[in-house]
């Protein structure tokens, strides 16, 4: 770095008009450049993706301040062979020092080419379901739906499974449902049918899939597979499951639980009980 | 009087219409405008006949839920417009029906239609649109790619006689030709009525004509709107023109969204 600094001709800023223009350029150039970007950004917002957008603001920013840090070394003759030459030695000692930038770096090169999801596509990686906010250099940032801010290292990013819920215009609700062993088939698929028909937010196209699964331990199981638009998806949930609760309840459709029946023996009385309320009748009396 | 006719609304008294199984329940009060909504079902909507606005002064129902609109103390008549729907819609035909190669079919369908409640005046204010009927709707296109629609529940007919022709709806003719060389296997077709023109005639509301001109599985299918008044019914007259005009959107539609357009 002295050795850079030695190509740098300080002197030069005694003169005044290099003094001016380099205070010129640094005092203009980049409230220029912060314009610049926003107008562009601003723009193009109608005709680009959000994502585009940012990428096209940064863009414009970070080559523009390039640019200007040139010319004003430029203005103190500093000899660019000498910064290439240093970066090479510089690039090496850092390389070993900064790995998992460089990585993350890397890694978001490769997210935004291959652009897996945009800024305002809804994620999940791993645990975590957010709202893309920005997708930078370093990391990508989520907001989520309590609100949290959270940041995710490009690098992980590239290595783990990432689920874009919202890449599709349109998905598919699947509810598991089950129904008691004495329910007619027909009239449970004839009730959800009618159910998915009733809900506002519910799609005609592609038509509800209602699919009889399984004999399951304690219900007949049943596959409720609704379809909307991204937009309405929460709606859907919202309003769906209750409203099958509150028909199936209407139609004396039974929701079971778990049941278990206990035999003493092959073909045996059932257990005795006794009534905890005689009980305590018989101890008062 | 008219269902589209101007109301002069007094401060104070309520309101009501009845178009299809929508009721409508407007009041202004000071210088507010305030809107209500309910709908029967399409049955029991098809025995009502339906009424232009006019004092209401029954028991209002308690669950009505009041949209408010502040327009100045200034009184100005309002103005029902029928608007056709903001979405393509999609229509089934009764069955589905085969096009045999160089042969063409004309269909009719009913389509509900908006209302939208405009004041009078210099400019006029467009307070809202309510559509007549509850919407359904539909995914035209396959998962990855396609557009949402309307569905309809009636049925495109061959005959302007048998289809629907209630004072909410307004109907569209629709011409489908087969130039390619295979068999088109007709189920449903989506009709974008951004794009078309409402005219008033004597009893009925009608719309452009369209011509849809299958040119094969893999090809694009030819949409045409037509610039015409409809020749359904004598002295027809433009009530509402279309919401996106043709020639803004003509090469985008042509060369994308029409590939999917009679989903066969």
């Amino acid at each position: 770095m002295e050795l850079l600094a030695q190509q740098i001709k300080w002197q030069n800023l005694l003169d005044p008009e290099t003094a001016l223009k380099i205070t010129l350029l640094m005092v203009l150039g980049f409230p220029l450049l912060a314009a610049l970007s926003a107008l562009a950004g601003r723009s193009t917002r109608k005709r680009m993706s959000a994502q585009s957008n940012m990428l096209l603001r940064k863009g414009i920013f970070y080559i523009g301040s390039i640019a200007l840090i040139l010319s004003v070394l430029q203005q103190l003759e500093f000899k660019m062979g000498a910064l290439l030459g240093a970066a090479g030695v510089v690039g090496i000692a850092l390389g070993f020092a900064s790995q998992t930038s460089v990585s993350n770096i890397i890694s978001g090169l490769f997210l935004v080419s291959e652009r897996p999801f945009e800024v305002g596509d809804l994620i999940r990686v791993g645990d975590t379901t957010g709202v893309v906010l920005s997708i930078d250099l370093m990391s990508v940032k989520l907001r989520t739906f309590d609100n949290q801010y959270v940041r995710l290292p490009n690098e992980n990013l590239i290595k783990t499974q990432v689920n874009n819920l919202t890449h599709f215009p349109i998905r598919r609700l699947d509810i598991d449902l089950g129904v008691a062993y004495k329910e007619d088939i027909e009239h449970v698929k004839r009730v959800l049918t009618e159910v998915a028909r009733n809900n506002p937010h519910c799609l005609d196209e592609p038509e509800p899939l209602i699919l009889f699964r399984n004999l399951g331990d304690s219900a007949l199981e049943f596959l409720f597979a609704v379809w909307s638009t991204k937009e309405d998806y929460l709606q859907l949930k919202k309003t769906i499951l209750q409203e099958v609760k509150e028909r199936f309840d209407a139609e004396s459709i039974e929701i079971p639980f778990p049941h278990r029946t206990l035999y003493t023996g092959s073909v045996t009385d059932p257990l005795p009980i006794r009534l905890i309320t005689e009980v305590n009748e018989e101890t008062t009396t | 009087m008219s269902l589209w006719a101007a109301q002069e609304l007094e401060s104070g008294q309520t309101y009501q219409a009845s178009i299809g199984p929508l009721c409508l329940w407007v009041r202004r009060v000071e210088d507010e405008i305030q809107v209500a909504e309910q709908y029967t079902t399409e049955l029991e909507a098809v025995t009502k006949a339906a009424h232009a606005l006019q004092v209401f002064n029954e028991i209002l129902p308690e669950d009505l839920n009041w949209s408010r609109w502040i327009v100045g103390a200034k009184a100005r008549p309002l103005l029902l417009v029928p608007q056709l729907p903001n979405r393509g819609c999609v229509v089934r035909t009764e069955s589905p029906l085969k096009i045999p190669p160089g042969q063409e079919a004309t269909f009719f369908v009913s389509l509900p239609i908006w209302v939208e409640l405009r004041l009078e005046g210099k400019p006029p204010l467009s307070l809202t649109e309510i559509p007549t009927v509850v919407r359904s709707n539909i995914w035209f296109g396959d998962a990855m790619a396609g557009e949402l629609c309307y569905s309809l529940l009636s049925r495109a007919r061959r005959l302007a006689e048998d289809a629907d022709h209630p004072p909410h709806k307004a109907v569209c003719p629709v011409r489908i030709r087969n130039q390619a060389e295979d068999l088109l296997n007709m189920e449903r077709f989506c009709v974008h009525v951004e794009h078309l023109n409402l005219y008033r005639g004597l009893h009925l509301l009608w719309t452009n004509q369209v011509t849809i001109t299958f040119q094969g599985e893999d090809q694009v299918s030819k949409v045409d709107y037509h610039r015409q008044v409809p020749k359904m019914e004598p002295n027809l007259s433009l009530i509402t023109p279309a919401r996106t005009p043709l020639k803004d959107t003509l090469l985008k539609r042509s060369l994308g969204t029409f590939k999917a357009l009679t989903d066969i």
